[in-house]
């Protein structure tokens, strides 16, 4: 029994297979309007030669995309998602079969292998409807926090894709039905179907309904998929494929070279460069094709430290702004004209600045999608083109410009931190230690400095400081969208450190993240290549050999994760192996470390006092019941110290040095 | 309306300051735009985008110390033109011979108006804006608060003791510029680099004695004492300790 037969139209009997294409026509045609009315949306942003390492972007492929790779780091959602997805891939080619009225099959039988994907077929519907099913028990009965305000969008499509599954079911029983059954073995869920609708009075009609209810289920998805968030159906496949191989957190220069070197500051193309985003054109075609991968799973939102302290940001929300904005203005782009609103209004300056850049978005997104840079590069065009920014990075800005440190203290006084410590200032030695501003200027941090330079000192180390010669790396600069500063300050030291380490390839160490990631992972493009350590790093070494002999601690103590050596800098062990001992961990530790609310630059600007992000990272460290938090960076030092006193908890913030330095077992 | 607008190079104020054998040790030292100039200029360009005209940086400085940045950060607010007096034998601390050098220059560019900082943040002596006025032979007013303009004619207010003073004044006219008189902008990259394309005239100028007091001798403040913590077991303890050092050690008590 099938439904390919003539149905009787207005009195017209009309085959099948006629109305079929009419639909099909209808909701292909939309598909691919709509489709490419996007493409060439995408194609209007900028160039950005992401078409190599082909071999490495196939395995990133196939794990992230068709093994699902981040999706199922979500349990439940993930893994539902993931049936739903595999079944789909497995099913598939069952609307061409449907389309055909079995033409599909009827080719496979002559090879034999009709029997197989039969039964893949109905493999896959399964895994869909189970899948289905988790989804929906997660939407309608777990409800989770974040989707409480989302639209009815989810669980209608959910409901209609099941539709899709059921009718597929029994259009495939009802082919088994007939004036003399035939159970087709390899399909066994068509078969508990078949048993079930055996003997019913309208077993035609009710296979008629279900085969158009199908089809008219797909093409209607068809044509709302590029509408939607159901748009990742096909955003994802780019997005995923073109994925950023760039170290993460590493932000691109102005204007690059043929070699993709940075051009120096004194050769820039004012006249024909744009600095920054402000127009939808100013984005690349993979920041614009963001949008159209993203399914609003909120991951995003769930792990940002703006979103979670009650600012203006939500990162998935300026993935969906860059989409919208696409499709409001979509005819006026394409015509080549600007629309009167600009990105900078879609995102606002408050989302714009309440960023941390601690790439927790990123790193939480299942499908790459690239939400930090769009917001540096909004900083970028309010810092350098329209001169307008919170009014604390004017400081920030003439201390870094004056004085080459954020706080605008005398350059002169940089190394006084090490006053008695007898250190080699500016002369070759194996390693050169980076103190950065924080650990030369700022009274706490200077203790970290000191700390870290007798352990090295202790374990016979050869290393010199550059003294008055050290600026700022310039990440406050960079990230608060004065990448002019930025490079001016960056070409400074790689002058610097270059004529040091002539010789040899220079190695490095600090006890900063930022300047960890800065020269380590961005100099490069500024003509420095170095080899940089955290201190942890080399302290944890001198540990494992040896070198230096230190008792296991003996304090409850917790380990805050810094985003830019953790997550961003992809170091979590060493710090824990310099330390030793037994950590009581935070829930989120790790990669998954939260921010202080330091990063960014955000350190330099005021926070609302309601609205503090290290307040929440204090409260999650003081949970633990540690009587002292240990950190890796002095912006986590500060940050840490503000929040816990001002949650009224007096546990001690100390630096891994620090703790190590106690805990040195005294030479016999 | 032409405007001329002073600008003094000053020591930025976290340079490393060492007095040897009685004299400032000026080798080590950062330059930065004196801040109260930064006013003026701002005021100037204001003028200028208000009614036109044109507004040139003039300086004098020492012959060795690059201050084209600087300066470029200023034509980026919006002045258009940039003179240099480059002086061997430079001095912040000779208003009086720098005055009659600046004033010379002035007197070429037929300024309508002409702003300075209402004194130089490195020897604080608010003479030189006075003394070119002087040399022009214009009426000055110091210690601008606001400043609006009428037509040709100019309205400033001053803070007095106790209260404001308001002064109009036709033009020429020398101001010079109180803190806060304005808000100054934070230049545009873009704008710090066109800047780079505006005139930029250096000149070398002989040094010229004029009637300038002579420094003796000088020399830092004091070094404080560090303050003492006061131990004792409990706020108690403290407090009678505290008590008896006002008493007997400050004498206050």
């Amino acid at each position: 029994m099938d439904p390919f037969h003539n149905y009787d139209i207005f009195g017209y009997s009309i085959e099948w297979y006629w109305i079929l294409l009419v639909w099909t026509v209808i909701a292909l045609g939309s598909h691919f309007y709509q489709v490419g009315f996007v493409v060439r949306l995408i194609r209007l942003g900028k160039d950005d030669n992401r078409f190599n390492s082909w071999k490495q972007r196939l395995t990133e492929f196939l794990t992230d995309w068709l093994l699902q790779r981040k999706v199922v780091q979500d349990k439940l959602a993930g893994y539902a998602h993931a049936l739903i997805f595999w079944g789909f891939l497995l099913l598939v080619s069952d609307v061409v079969d449907l389309g055909t009225g079995g033409f599909l099959q009827e080719i496979l039988k002559t090879v034999n292998l009709d029997g197989i994907w039969n039964l893949i077929v109905d493999i896959g519907y399964a895994m869909a409807t189970v899948g289905i099913l988790f989804a929906l028990y997660r939407r309608l009965i777990i409800r989770p926090e974040k989707l409480k305000g989302s639209s009815i969008e989810g669980p209608l499509i959910l409901l209609a894709i099941l539709g899709i599954v059921l009718t597929a079911f029994i259009v495939e029983a009802g082919n088994m039905i007939g004036e003399e059954t035939k159970y087709n073995s390899w399909e066994p869920i068509g078969v508990l179907f078949a048993k079930q609708m055996e003997g019913m009075d309208n077993l035609g009609s009710i296979v008629d309904i279900s085969y158009w209810v199908h089809m008219i289920l797909i093409g209607g998805f068809l044509i709302e998929i590029p509408q939607t968030k159901h748009s990742h159906l096909i955003g994802t496949v780019p997005n995923v494929m073109f994925q950023d191989h760039n170290s993460m957190g590493t932000m691109i220069p102005m204007q690059t070279d043929e070699n993709d070197i940075a051009v120096k500051t004194d050769d820039l193309d004012f006249d024909n460069l744009t600095l920054g985003v402000n127009k939808f054109t100013d984005f690349t075609w993979r920041q614009l094709s963001d949008g159209w991968a993203c399914t609003a799973c909120a991951r995003c939102q769930d792990v940002c430290p703006a979103y979670n302290s009650g600012k203006t940001l939500n990162p998935m929300q300026i993935v969906m702004d860059v989409k919208d904005y696409g499709r409001e203005h979509g005819s006026l782009l394409l015509a080549g004209k600007e629309p009167e609103e600009t990105m900078v209004d879609r995102f606002t300056p408050d989302a714009i600045w309440a960023c941390t850049t601690c790439y927790a978005c990123v790193e939480a997104c299942p499908v790459h999608i690239e939400h930090v840079p769009k917001l540096t590069d909004t900083r970028r065009h309010l810092v350098m083109e329209a001169s307008d920014f919170p009014e604390e990075l004017q400081n920030l800005f003439n201390n870094l410009e004056r004085n080459s440190n954020p706080w605008g203290l005398g350059a002169h006084t940089r190394a006084d931190w090490a006053e008695g410590l007898d250190l080699k200032v500016g002369e070759p030695a194996e390693y050169l230690f980076f103190v950065g501003c924080a650990g030369s200027f700022d009274d706490r941090n200077k203790k970290v400095s000191r700390a870290t330079a007798k352990l090295l000192k202790e374990a016979g180390v050869d290393f010199s400081i550059l003294g008055e010669m050290e600026t700022c790396n310039g990440d406050p600069a960079r990230r608060a969208g004065n990448e002019f500063l930025f490079q001016m300050m960056a070409e400074t030291n790689v002058e610097t450190l270059n004529s040091i380490g002539r010789q040899m390839t220079l190695k490095v160490i600090t006890a900063c993240p930022h300047c960890f990631h800065t020269i380590g992972k961005e100099y490069e493009k500024y003509g420095g290549k170095y080899e940089v350590y955290h201190h942890s790093q080399v302290l944890n070494k001198l540990r494992q050999e040896g070198k230096l002999k230190i008792r296991d601690f003996e304090d409850k103590v917790t380990f805050h994760d810094p985003c830019y050596l953790g997550r961003i800098g992809g170091e979590t062990e060493a710090p824990r192996g310099a330390l030793g001992g037994d950590l009581i961990e935070m829930e989120r530790h790790g990669t998954n470390s939260f921010c202080c609310g330091g990063g960014g630059a955000r350190v330099w600007m005021e926070e609302d006092a309601d609205k503090r992000v290290n307040e929440i990272r204090a409260k999650e460290a003081s949970k633990t019941g540690a009587d002292c938090v240990a950190v890796g960076c002095p912006f986590c030092m500060t940050m840490m110290s503000d929040g816990l006193k001002s949650i009224g908890d007096d546990k001690q913030v100390k630096d891994i040095s620090e703790i190590m330095l106690e805990n040195l077992e005294a030479e016999t | 309306m032409n405007i001329a607008v002073l600008i003094k190079m000053v020591p930025d104020t976290e340079s490393r300051l060492e007095i040897v054998d009685g004299k400032v040790k000026e080798d080590g030292f950062k330059y930065m735009v004196n801040p109260y100039d930064e006013f003026a200029v701002e005021q100037a360009v204001q003028f200028k985008e208000a009614v036109g005209g044109k507004v040139t940086l003039i300086s004098l400085f020492s012959d060795n110390t690059s201050i084209d940045t600087d300066l470029r950060k200023m034509m980026a607010i919006g002045a258009d033109e940039a003179i240099v007096l480059r002086q061997q034998e430079y001095s912040g601390n000779k208003p009086s011979s720098n005055a009659k050098i600046l004033s010379e220059t002035i007197k070429e560019l037929n300024a309508d108006l002409i702003m300075c900082g209402v004194q130089g943040i490195d020897y604080y002596q608010a003479a030189t804006g006075p003394m070119v006025a002087h040399f022009l032979e214009i009426p000055h007013v110091s210690g601008v608060t606001n400043l609006e303009l009428n037509g040709d004619k100019l309205t400033a207010s001053r803070q007095i003791e106790g209260g404001l003073q308001i002064i109009e004044t036709p033009t020429p006219v020398l101001i010079t510029c109180q803190k806060d008189m304005t808000k100054v902008r934070f230049p545009a990259l873009k704008d710090i680099m066109m800047s780079k394309r505006k005139p930029f005239d250096n000149r070398d100028v002989s040094s010229e004695s004029g009637d300038d007091v002579q420094t003796t001798e000088c020399s830092l403040p004091p070094a404080r004492g560090g303050g003492v913590i006061l131990e004792g077991e409990g706020p108690e303890e403290k407090v009678d300790k505290l008590i008896e050092k006002l008493k007997m050690e400050a004498k206050v008590l």
